[in-house]
């Protein structure tokens, strides 16, 4: 996807150069932004799975003009823009009497700071990070929040033993006991975009006030079961009433924006999933940029691989797992192909990184400038399941954050610690949650 | 831990007590090198300990209440399959469910979020469209096959004509009669500045399910034998007339409407992508099946409306539906400006609705909290369906349940014999089979080409099928479950027993093989088992006990510690180890060896099958030594030696484990120290039929935990 300029600064035009995607213009889709005073800020959260090989990525110095260490090499453009922090953890994820697990921990832990329940079926978690920011920065959007991944969930039996497997499946908790799904497919995460079909403003609406009916009829049964069942299972069906009222709220949003967005008629949606795990990563932030732009969505979560991942990376050459590889037990071949993979996926948020400041966004800017962004691992050296020292980059508008530094903390602080500063920098109002004992001096 | 319990009131702390039975039958408690009591003690302790809690539960039955279960994907795939004749796998654009204890039914899992709502809301839409035949549709381009060409299948011999060499075969749902413009790409002709394909056709096809084949022509006529090009296995019948070279061959539902003479660019042409862009210029909605489903009368007023959506909500609510049902429903229907549209209307809303979407089963009136009852015949109907066909029940068990005759026990036998017998049990192998025996994962297994050279798409299916026709074999026949482990048959094509070095299979289609080597028989000689606990390089000893342990034994081992100490290349001396040397090394640690003692001894049984589950002798150069001795003692040789020592000394295990798989599956909830008694009743009762499948079934069917539910506790 190619983005330039034209005259109007805050016009853009994105035309899709791969197959699967193709991306008409895109100003008359942009909500009336004159009636929004500032830019919003905008939070992502990207997941590198199954840590890093840490002497490859911790730069020696302390500060500003650290070196660039091999594994971060591909964001060294965007240095100005970078932080690094070591001595972060998520200590919630370490056994604390539960034995293994340490890959459903690992996923588990990442945005929220607590310690899962070991259950194949009850699951119980924290609300994480990214569900505490969407609570509020989805007031203003129609959707709250995007929760992706590009890889689809294990099919059977590959989870951690004693943990169900939405622990390794997804990052995101929007209740304790309500885990998110991670999308992988492209033409789905469009559809939750903009929704399917047609793109004629009228039929939209006629669309949604569809779904407002169909939503009462719905709430209208369950409030008639409710009184038929037991406590418990009126529990369970009370998620269902949660989801109708975050849908009409999103209904209403829509509505109220649909009056001044009109979305082209030639806006496509992607076929399905690419081949390559690369050409799949580019149209999933092609389609985060998109939902960033159209301010569909101020919230993202983006996990390059499941918790625990062992995909092999063949088109750098690796045909082992990437998980298997982790348990490298100090052979230096097995090392240096988890720090390629290492390397990889950070080119793959680089892609990334670039992307967002390639698009433009506001009077001269682009969507860098209020983005903050949390890349990173749940483990530190995966070798042995460390759940400290956490691998963590936050990249973010230099308005937001100031870049070009490494900063280094005492061992084991929380890295909610860092969540609670970037909810600080998007107006998202949090005392603390999970495990945070507050905000992190110097960010 | 047991200090102040009594074995004698075992009952109080069954929990307890069950994991010290399983501990000590099989023989992990005492631990190695503690004093042991002989196997005489052993068995009268156990089959005491076994009595006293069984006693126990019966005294005290508790058939637990599984939650509101929300349909998966695969359950709402096949309820729209039997509610609306559409048969396009709608489930598949849904999220994924979670999965515990090994499957993604479980009623605890499967709740709701506003993402997962959103795609019901989705999905209802565009099912209710395809079945009704919506004229306002827009036109779409769906995309069949792939770029790569090792993630190309070859069409089997039930989806292409004869004689038809490279190309590939799908099914594709045309949801209105109009005009479709179908266009193939040829492999190597696609990719960033390549010319539109000049192998377009625009025709006008009627509405419904279609099958499409797009296939090169044979060249010549061949006898038939083994000619492997491009790793695939290709064989033709004698006396075929000669083809033009380079023709490809379009059809549709086996009719040929098109032929190109495709160039040839000096390898063997082969399809990479076809698409199918439409409807244009549609002309109706057409006679399907699913308008046929749905509209059953035709006068197209109030009263046929309200006989429609009558007739949909039964089936979909599997349940009588009383008048506050209707009502809702038929104001959607109101609300439209046409017939159509508003039953659409209704339908759209009906597939959202609480009582589709979830299976809840409600506490009859007036029931005490906290006591057992039946379920009604109606529920029970479900929870048959829902175990056997992952769907909802038909308008027979819905009769049956309507005259209160489902409990009937003859009726019950003859109705799963029925469903069993039915092809909608292709489910309980795929959802059960696929689960448990982990062949959901094959599809995602990625072996190195480099490494294992005949591997390729049409070898990765020809596994999923054998094992699929196998499983169907002992659930549909009533064959032993023994067989899983020890049989002398297996389901072959040509290539598959090629790749397994079994003579005399010829051509592309599966057909029942007697095997003449033991080794290879049973699920342990299967490629698809062999591949999915193999790396994508190499074999795993440790993945395939721990397969063995997990899935067959009902033990498996911990997840290793993250502190392992490294495999040491080297022994002391300084000599290079092979890797089962260094594993031995590895277990004279204490902590490895607790588990490394059971898993990999029970691997190396399986080192003669390599990544992909072809025989071999020899390992890069060394021979293979398939022996393996337990921490017990008990000796065994390779693959046969394994399978009788399974069968001799670990069959009650083994049955065990059959038993919690499928009721753990059948019930949608994972399984709990009170249920343990139910578990060896049904084994006994297995096992006095010899261990058919069919016993386990009608078993578990009979039993409180299926035919029962506790009601809640307020």
């Amino acid at each position: 996807m190619i983005v330039s300029k034209k005259a109007l600064s805050r016009r853009a035009i994105l035309r899709g150069t791969g197959a699967a995607i193709a991306l008409p213009t895109l100003d008359a889709m942009l909500p009336a932004l004159s009636a929004a005073p500032a830019q919003p800020v905008r939070l992502a959260f990207v997941y590198h799975p199954v840590g890093m090989i840490l002497d490859r990525w911790t730069p020696k110095e302390k500060g500003a003009n650290f070196a660039i260490t091999p594994s971060m090499k591909a964001l060294e453009p965007f240095r100005e823009s970078m932080t690094v922090l070591t001595g972060l953890a998520q200590v919630q994820g370490r056994a604390l009497g539960d034995g293994p697990g340490d890959h459903a921990r690992e996923g588990a832990t990442w945005l929220t700071g607590v310690h899962p329940r070991r259950s194949e079926t009850n699951v119980g978690c924290g609300i994480s990070a990214d569900q505490v920011a969407a609570a509020e920065l989805g007031k203003h959007t129609q959707l709250s929040s995007l929760e992706l991944s590009l890889e689809a969930p294990g099919l059977a039996g590959a989870c951690d033993q004693n943990y169900s497997c939405a622990y390794t499946n997804t990052v995101s908790w929007k209740t304790p006991s309500v885990a998110l799904p991670m999308e992988s497919d492209p033409r789905i995460v469009f559809e939750r975009i903009f929704g399917e079909g047609g793109v004629d403003p009228a039929a939209r609406r006629a669309r949604l006030s569809q779904q407002r009916s169909i939503l009462d009829y719905v709430a209208g049964s369950i409030d008639r079961l409710q009184t038929e069942l037991g406590s418990r299972d009126r529990n369970k069906l009370s998620e269902y009433l949660d989801a109708i009222r975050d849908l009409e709220r999103r209904i209403q949003k829509a509505e109220q924006q649909n009056a001044s967005m009109k979305l082209p008629s030639d806006l496509k949606r992607p076929d399905g999933t690419p081949e390559t795990f690369e050409e799949h990563a580019k149209l999933m932030i092609d389609l985060q940029v998109l939902a960033f732009q159209t301010d569909m969505t101020r919230v993202v979560t983006f996990m390059l691989g499941r918790a625990g991942s062992n995909r092999p990376y063949r088109s750098i050459g690796i045909s082992d797992g990437h998980h298997s590889l982790t348990h490298h037990m100090n052979d230096p071949e097995k090392i240096e192909k988890v720090a390629k993979i290492d390397e990889h996926l950070v080119k793959i948020f680089a892609g990334y990184v670039a992307k967002m400041l390639a698009t433009p966004d506001g009077a001269g800017g682009n969507l860098l400038d209020h983005l903050a962004i949390c890349y990173g691992s749940s483990l530190g050296d995966a070798n042995i399941h460390t759940h400290h020292d956490l691998p963590i980059a936050l990249v973010a508008g230099q308005r937001l954050f100031k870049g070009n530094r490494h900063l280094v903390y005492q061992s084991e602080t929380p890295l909610n610690n860092l969540f609670l500063n970037m909810f600080d920098a998007a107006g998202v109002p949090c005392k603390g949650f999970g495990d945070s004992t507050g905000r992190l001096a110097h960010v | 831990m047991l200090t102040g319990l009594d074995p004698a009131k075992a009952g109080d702390d069954a929990p307890v007590w069950e994991r010290v039975l399983r501990a000590v039958k099989t023989g992990q408690m005492p631990p190695p090198g503690m004093p042991r009591p002989n196997a005489a003690a052993i068995d009268t302790f156990t089959k005491n300990l076994a009595a006293t809690l069984d006693r126990a539960a019966l005294a005290k039955p508790n058939p637990g209440a599984p939650m509101p279960h929300r349909l998966n994907r695969a359950e709402y795939s096949n309820a729209i399959r039997d509610l609306l004749a559409l048969d396009t796998q709608p489930g598949l654009q849904l999220p994924v469910d979670e999965s515990g204890f090994g499957f993604d039914n479980m009623a605890d899992l499967l709740s709701m979020s506003p993402s997962l709502l959103e795609r019901y809301l989705s999905v209802a839409r565009t099912v209710t469209r395809q079945a009704i035949g919506d004229m306002s549709m827009l036109s779409e381009v769906a995309t069949y096959g792939s770029t790569v060409r090792s993630q190309r299948k070859a069409p089997s011999t039930e989806e292409v004509p004869v004689g038809a060499a490279n190309g590939m075969a799908f099914q594709h749902y045309f949801p209105l009669d109009a005009e479709y413009e179908i266009r193939v790409d040829l492999a190597g002709s696609t990719g960033e500045g390549a010319p539109p394909t000049p192998f377009r056709l625009k025709l006008p096809v009627k509405a419904g399910l279609h099958h499409i084949a797009v296939t090169f022509l044979r060249e010549s006529p061949k006898p038939e034998v083994s000619l492997r090009t491009f790793g695939r296995t290709f064989g033709a019948p004698p006396g075929m007339p000669a083809e033009k070279p380079g023709e490809m061959d379009l059809r549709i539902d086996g009719a040929s409407v098109k032929r190109w003479h495709a160039p040839q660019r000096g390898v063997a042409p082969d399809v990479a992508l076809a698409k199918i862009e439409g409807p244009f210029n549609a002309t109706g909605p057409g006679s399907t099946p699913s308008r046929a489903r749905i509209f059953t009368c035709k006068s197209q007023d109030d009263a046929c409306a309200t006989t429609i959506v009558t007739n949909l909500a039964r089936r979909a609510f599997r349940r009588p539906v009383m008048a506050n049902d209707i009502r809702p429903l038929f104001n959607f229907y109101k609300a439209a400006t046409n017939f159509e549209a508003g039953i659409a209307n209704a339908l759209q809303a009906l597939l959202v609705s609480p009582d589709f979407l979830f299976r809840i089963e409600r506490d009859p009136k007036g029931v005490a909290p906290s006591t057992n009852y039946k379920l009604n015949d109606y529920e029970l109907a479900s929870r048959l369906s829902f175990f056997i066909w992952s769907s909802i029940p038909d308008d027979e068990l819905l009769a049956l349940a309507a005259q209160g005759k489902l409990r009937d026990s003859a009726v019950l036998k003859a109705q799963l014999r029925r469903m069993i017998d039915d092809p909608r049990s292709d489910a309980l192998i795929q959802n059960f089979g696929g689960q448990w025996l982990f062949l959901r994962t094959l599809a995602n297994t990625k072996p190195d080409s480099d490494i294992f050279a005949t591997f390729d798409e049409n070898l990765r299916a020809g596994f999923q099928k054998e094992t699929e026709l196998f499983l169907a074999n002992i659930f549909r026949n009533q064959r032993s479950v023994r067989e899983l482990l020890d049989a002398s048959y297996t389901y072959l094509n040509q290539q598959l027993a090629e790749h397994y070095g079994v003579r005399g299979v010829y051509g592309p289609h599966f057909r029942r093989v007697e095997l003449p080597d033991r080794n290879r028989g049973g699920l342990l000689g299967q490629g698809s088992i062999l591949t999915v606990t193999s790396y994508p390089n190499r074999t795993s000893v440790v993945q395939r006990g721990k397969w063995i342990l997990e899935n067959l034994l009902g033990t498996p081992p911990p997840p290793p510690p993250a502190d392992v100490p490294e495999l040491q290349a080297k022994n002391k001396e300084g000599r290079k180890l092979s890797l089962r040397e260094a594993m031995e090394l590895h277990r004279t640690n204490a902590v490895c060896a607790s588990c490394h003692g059971r898993m990999d001894p029970i691997g190396f049984a399986l080192e003669n099958f390599d990544g992909v589950g072809a025989w071999r002798a020899e390992d890069s150069g060394v021979a293979v030594d398939a022996k393996g001795k337990l921490p017990n003692g008990a000796a065994f040789d390779g693959p046969s030696g394994l399978k009788s020592l399974l069968l001799e000394k670990h069959r009650d295990e083994f049955i065990h484990t059959v038993v919690e798989k499928l009721m753990t599956y059948a019930l949608g909830r994972g399984l709990e120290a009170r249920d343990k008694p139910t578990v060896r009743m049904i084994a006994r009762k297995a096992a006095a039929e010899d261990y058919r499948m069919s016993a386990f079934l009608d078993a578990i069917v009979e039993s409180p935990q299926f035919q029962m539910r506790r009601s809640s506790g307020k």
